[in-house]
Formats: C-alpha cells, sequence, structure tokens
C-alpha cells in the first residue's frame, strides 16, 4: 500500500472544516493525498481525510505546509462569508491577503492545478442586471456592498492570477446560493429556521445548487485541464417565494424602503445572520448563466432544486457529514 | 402568493356580475408552448405557466369583454424565432399584453412572446415579479440575443418610454426607433413581424406629462388625463376602446450586425415604415369609431 500512496498526488485543500471542503475530500480521498488547512478547528462530526492543519492563510505556517509537501493541486475553498462571528478587518485579512498569499506560494512552490471557489454573490443584485448573467457581466457588487468588497477582490485576485501566471492552471468557479443538508450559510439558516425575510412586493429568481452538484463540478474542475472563470448553478430557476414554500418555512414581510441600519437592528434582535447586502438580493434577481461551464466540462446538475430545498432539514438536526456525493437521493 | 389570484380573481368575479370565463383549450395551449420547465415549474428566464393560467380569465376578461381585441394575420407569423416588432403607447403595457393573448390564445400552434420592458420596471413592487412570470424581461441585449438564440420569440417596442409615455396629441405617431433590434434580427437571423396595434394608445389620454413629479418618483413619465389623477383611482381604469391588433408579414433583412450606425438605421427605416403603413390601415378601417369600430 506503501508504495502505491507515494505515487498519489498531493492536494491542499483550504477551508477544510466546511461541509463542501469535507465533500469533495470524501470523494477525492481513494484517489489522492489531501492536506486540509483551515482556521478553524476541524468539526466534531467528521473526519477530514488526510491531515488536518490549523492555520491562518496570511501566516508563515502556510509556507512550512507547502515546503513540506510538494502539492500537485491547490484547491481554495476557504472564502470567509459575511456573519457576525467574524470582522470585516479580519475577513479581509483573510480572504484578500491570505487568498494573495496562497496564490503566491503556488506560484513559488510549482503547483499545477488551482481551483478557487469565488460567488456568485460578485456580481451583485442590480434592477439593470441581464436575467443571464455571463462570466464577463460587470461585478457590480462592491459598487453598492461594502460587506462584498473582500469576496470581489478574491475573484479578482484569482483571475488575474489566472491571466498573468499560465504554468499554474486556473479555474475559478462562481456557484449560485450554496444549499445542502450539510450547508449552514446565511441562505441555509433562514431557510432552515422556518422564518424568511421577503420584501413586499418583490419575488426576485433565484438559483440553488446543491451541496452535492458544487462538489462535483469542484472535481470535474480539477480533474480537467481547463483553465478559466465559470459559474456554476444548479437545475433552474425559482422564485424566493416558490424556495421559501417548499423549504416548508413562512415569510415575514418587510417594508421596500428598509435601511441597512434596520436590517442590523433586526439581525440583533432576532440573532439572525442577517447581512444588509442580502436584502438587495432579495429585491433584483441576480441570475446566472452557466451554459459554459457545461458545455465545456459536461457538468449536469443532478440534484432538482425542489429536492434540495426540501431536504434541508431542521436547525436541530445535527446531520453527520457521510453523504457520497454521487448517490442522487437525499435522505 | 397562490391565496393572492384566488382573492383577485373572487373580487373581479363579484365586481362583474358575468362570470370568469373558462378559456376553451387553456390548459392544452399552455402544455404546447416551446418552453421547457424545471422542477419548481419555472422556465430559463423565469417564466412561470403556472401563474399564467391562473392570471389568464382576468386577462381574457379584459381581452375579450373589455377592449374586445379583434386579431388578424397570426397565419403571417412563421415558425421558430420572431421579432414583434410593435408600436407603443397608452402609458401601461395593455398593447403588449394584448398581442402576447392574442399569440397565446389564438394563433396555432400556441406561441409565447417575450416582452422586453422598461428598465424601471424591476424597481416597481409587484409588477416587477409578475411581469418575470409571465414572460416578460428588462429589455437589455443580452437577454434578448438569450432568447433568440434559443429559439425563442422576443416582443420589442422600439419607441421604449418615447412610446408610451407619448401624450394623446402623438398617437400612433411612431417616435425615434432605437436600432438594438436590428443588430439583434441581424446577429441571430431571425425575422421580424411588424405588430400595429389600434385602440391601446387611447386608453390613458394623457394631456401633459409632469416630468419633475415623474424624477421624483423615479419613473420615466408621469401622465396626466383628464381623469388622472382629478379621480383617484378612478382615473386609474383605462378607457374601453375597441382594439384592433396587425400582425404583419414577416420581413427577412440581410447583413452583419456590426454594421455602421447609418446602414443600421436604413433597415430600421424599412420596419418603421412597414409598421406605420400597417397602423394607418388599422386606422382607416377604424374610421372615427375608437369604442365601437370594426378592424377587419
Amino acid at each position: 500500500m506503501n508504495t502505491v500512496s507515494n505515487k498519489k498526488k498531493k492536494i491542499l485543500i483550504t477551508g477544510a472544516s466546511s461541509a463542501i471542503a469535507r465533500l469533495v475530500a470524501g470523494a477525492l480521498s481513494p484517489k489522492y493525498e489531501l492536506v486540509g488547512v483551515d482556521p478553524r478547528p476541524s468539526p466534531s462530526n467528521s473526519h477530514f481525510p488526510g491531515e488536518f492543519i490549523v492555520a491562518d492563510y496570511h501566516g508563515r505556517k502556510l509556507d512550512e505546509v507547502f515546503q513540506k509537501y510538494q502539492f500537485d493541486s491547490v484547491m481554495h475553498l476557504g472564502r470567509i462569508r459575511e456573519s457576525q462571528n467574524y470582522s470585516s478587518q479580519y475577513r479581509f485579512q483573510m480572504n484578500v491577503i491570505g487568498t494573495q498569499k496562497l496564490l503566491e506560494l503556488c506560484k513559488q512552490n510549482a503547483v499545477k492545478n488551482l481551483i478557487v471557489l469565488s460567488t456568485y454573490h460578485v456580481y451583485g443584485a442590480h434592477r439593470l442586471n441581464a436575467l443571464q448573467l455571463t462570466e464577463e457581466s460587470p461585478l457590480r457588487a462592491s459598487q453598492s456592498f461594502p460587506e462584498l468588497v473582500d469576496a470581489v477582490e478574491l475573484d479578482h485576485a484569482a483571475t488575474t492570477f489566472m491571466w498573468r501566471n499560465r504554468e499554474v492552471r486556473t479555474t475559478v468557479l462562481r456557484p449560485a446560493n450554496v444549499i445542502g443538508k450539510h450547508i449552514r450559510n446565511t441562505i441555509c439558516s433562514l431557510l432552515r429556521s422556518g422564518v424568511c425575510p421577503k420584501i413586499f412586493g418583490f419575488d426576485p429568481l433565484m438559483q440553488f445548487i446543491d451541496e452535492k452538484d458544487l462538489a462535483r463540478a469542484l472535481i470535474l474542475a480539477l480533474e480537467q485541464p481547463i483553465s478559466g472563470v465559470f459559474n456554476v448553478a444548479g437545475e433552474g430557476l425559482i422564485a424566493y417565494a416558490h424556495a421559501i414554500d417548499h423549504a416548508n418555512a413562512v415569510t415575514i414581510p418587510l417594508p421596500p424602503f428598509i435601511t441597512a441600519g434596520f436590517v442590523r437592528l433586526i439581525a440583533e434582535l432576532s440573532k439572525m445572520n442577517l447581512p444588509p447586502y442580502l436584502m438587495e438580493f432579495f429585491k433584483y434577481p441576480t441570475v446566472i448563466n452557466d451554459d459554459l461551464f457545461r458545455e465545456k466540462f459536461g457538468y449536469q446538475p443532478k440534484v432538482k432544486t425542489v429536492q434540495s430545498l426540501k431536504n434541508l432539514g431542521t436547525p436541530v438536526e445535527r446531520k453527520k457529514l457521510t453523504t457520497d456525493i454521487n448517490s442522487d437521493e437525499s435522505v | 402568493m397562490e391565496t393572492d389570484f384566488e382573492k383577485l380573481k373572487s373580487i373581479v368575479s363579484k365586481f362583474e356580475h358575468l362570470e370568469l370565463m373558462e378559456i376553451p383549450g387553456l390548459d392544452d395551449r399552455l402544455n404546447r408552448l416551446n418552453v421547457q420547465l424545471n422542477s419548481a415549474g419555472f422556465d430559463r428566464w423565469g417564466l412561470h405557466p403556472e401563474t399564467l393560467r391562473k392570471l389568464a380569465p382576468i386577462m381574457y376578461l379584459l381581452y375579450k369583454k373589455y377592449f374586445r381585441v379583434e386579431a388578424t394575420g397570426l397565419e403571417n407569423v412563421p415558425d421558430g424565432r420572431v421579432l414583434y416588432i410593435g408600436n407603443h403607447g397608452g402609458q401601461i403595457p395593455l398593447d403588449a399584453m394584448m398581442a402576447g393573448l392574442a399569440l397565446l390564445l389564438e394563433s396555432e400552434p400556441p406561441r409565447i412572446a417575450r416582452a422586453m420592458v422598461e428598465r424601471w420596471v424591476p424597481t416597481v413592487p409587484f409588477v416587477s415579479s409578475l411581469f418575470t412570470r409571465i414572460g416578460a424581461m428588462i429589455g437589455d441585449p443580452n437577454n434578448c440575443r438569450d432568447l433568440l438564440m434559443h429559439d425563442q420569440s422576443v416582443m420589442v417596442f422600439p419607441e421604449g418610454v418615447r412610446g408610451s409615455g407619448k401624450l394623446f396629441k402623438d398617437r400612433y405617431q411612431l417616435q425615434r426607433f432605437g436600432t438594438g433590434f436590428m443588430r439583434l434580427a441581424l446577429e441571430t437571423n431571425t425575422p421580424i413581424i411588424p405588430v400595429a396595434i389600434i385602440g391601446t394608445e387611447e386608453t390613458y389620454p394623457s394631456i401633459f406629462n409632469f416630468e419633475k413629479l415623474a424624477k421624483l418618483i423615479g419613473s420615466p413619465y408621469f401622465p396626466v388625463t383628464p381623469f388622472f389623477p382629478l379621480l383617484g383611482p378612478l382615473g386609474l381604469i383605462p378607457l374601453p376602446s375597441k382594439v384592433t391588433i396587425r400582425f404583419g408579414k414577416p420581413i427577412y433583412f440581410e447583413g452583419l450586425e456590426n454594421e455602421s450606425e447609418d446602414k443600421i438605421r436604413e433597415k430600421v427605416q424599412v420596419v418603421k415604415d412597414t409598421l406605420q403603413k400597417e397602423i394607418n390601415i388599422g386606422l382607416e378601417l377604424r374610421g372615427e369609431k375608437i369604442f365601437t369600430g370594426a378592424g377587419k
């Protein structure tokens, strides 16, 4: 067995404590030697299939990790999203400075493949958005939402790196709203909580991608030698109110002219994670077009949007992460 | 959201002592539309036929009883993608709704025309989501291109807000046309059908555009009619003019989408002239009888 494992290619996965990283790692572990890095400790309910290192992305420790293992590929899944747990300063450190550091290390250590997980939030929600945003559409997010500046900067750093360093094959994925029973991002928490704020009179189109589909997309991106920036979405569109319905939640209507300060107050009082920029996403559609990714990588989402909304579960259910991403039925 | 429609339906049926009409073969027509739906019942551009089915009886009442629409020339519409180019007027897009209903309910096979709407529509509560559900979207060239590339048909009013906000004295005089639709027609090799809509330009006879107030509320125009805002909400009821819709013969253009603006303008002028001719024929047939005139 030793001889076999020596031949295995080594992959670094950042954000290794996240559910997506666990799903990807679970699927990759038979074929690759994995190393996970995350500033947060490893969650108790699942085991990372490989060495797990607690480290910040901008610190010295990452240099040593890169020197110790000669990584063939790096999957940067460790973007820290806006939440009450982290200050914007910390997010900037990790997402912007940390990403720059990671990219520099990839270049120095002759990493062959780099996959960066960005987000569709970089396009921003705007009334002038086309109904099918392609990868060339303008990134309007930082224009209106200072909370999303670090996300846009991360995306920008990765795409610039892609053009400047062609020897590192780089693929950037911008997924739609990621949902799944293991995911604990803002939209999942809201849908799972049973009460969703909705702006009165507005019911924008949304897209959701199931955690399993995203994991499959990331593996496709890793294993096929195509570089570029790609949107990746799930099965199709659904109106927000319908999504709330399918997730068995009820809506709390908010007035259309709600201010950011008021949203923060509600978030504070209700202990909900409710970033003000989300209100714009509840007002205007931000629909991404993933035709290019489907065409180049042969990607086809397998989980139906309605199905994955129904399977979000309740906040008390703590599920052990044992899902095989290739099984289509969700338990 | 479903209960909203039910409520609206019951209100309307109480108002009118006539029961909401059953539309013969509506389900069959909706099933035969060239659309692909996902598990949530939406298509790629947010069309939700279920919403259309629920709203159809109310829209049909307007179509059949209120505006007594007569559509001619539906047999001119070829198979495959089409760009419908219509005249715009009457403050709210009743013209698009009536032409869309004619294509859905009277043409064979049933067709869905996606209307390109003004860029301020997404900011209007209720209207924004309702329009999206029944197939409309903002008039962004990328939207139009994407639809045509997928063999969907698009309805464009190249006059834009210059048309919908036009004053009563300017009715049926085509305003300056945008040229974007022609470039898209050339790029995607799509035939153009001129659609002359007679009657909707008299529904809200605007005598004055209150621009300052429009700017304040963020809309492109604010019409003042003899009844609005003087009579309040009552003034919002459109005048029951008789509507006739003339679908013209398809016009095919050849050329490159990146031709000079002058050359594109020449082609646009051909469409504009043809449409104006159709409008004039329609107006002549109607004569003086705005509310009762025949359209054939």
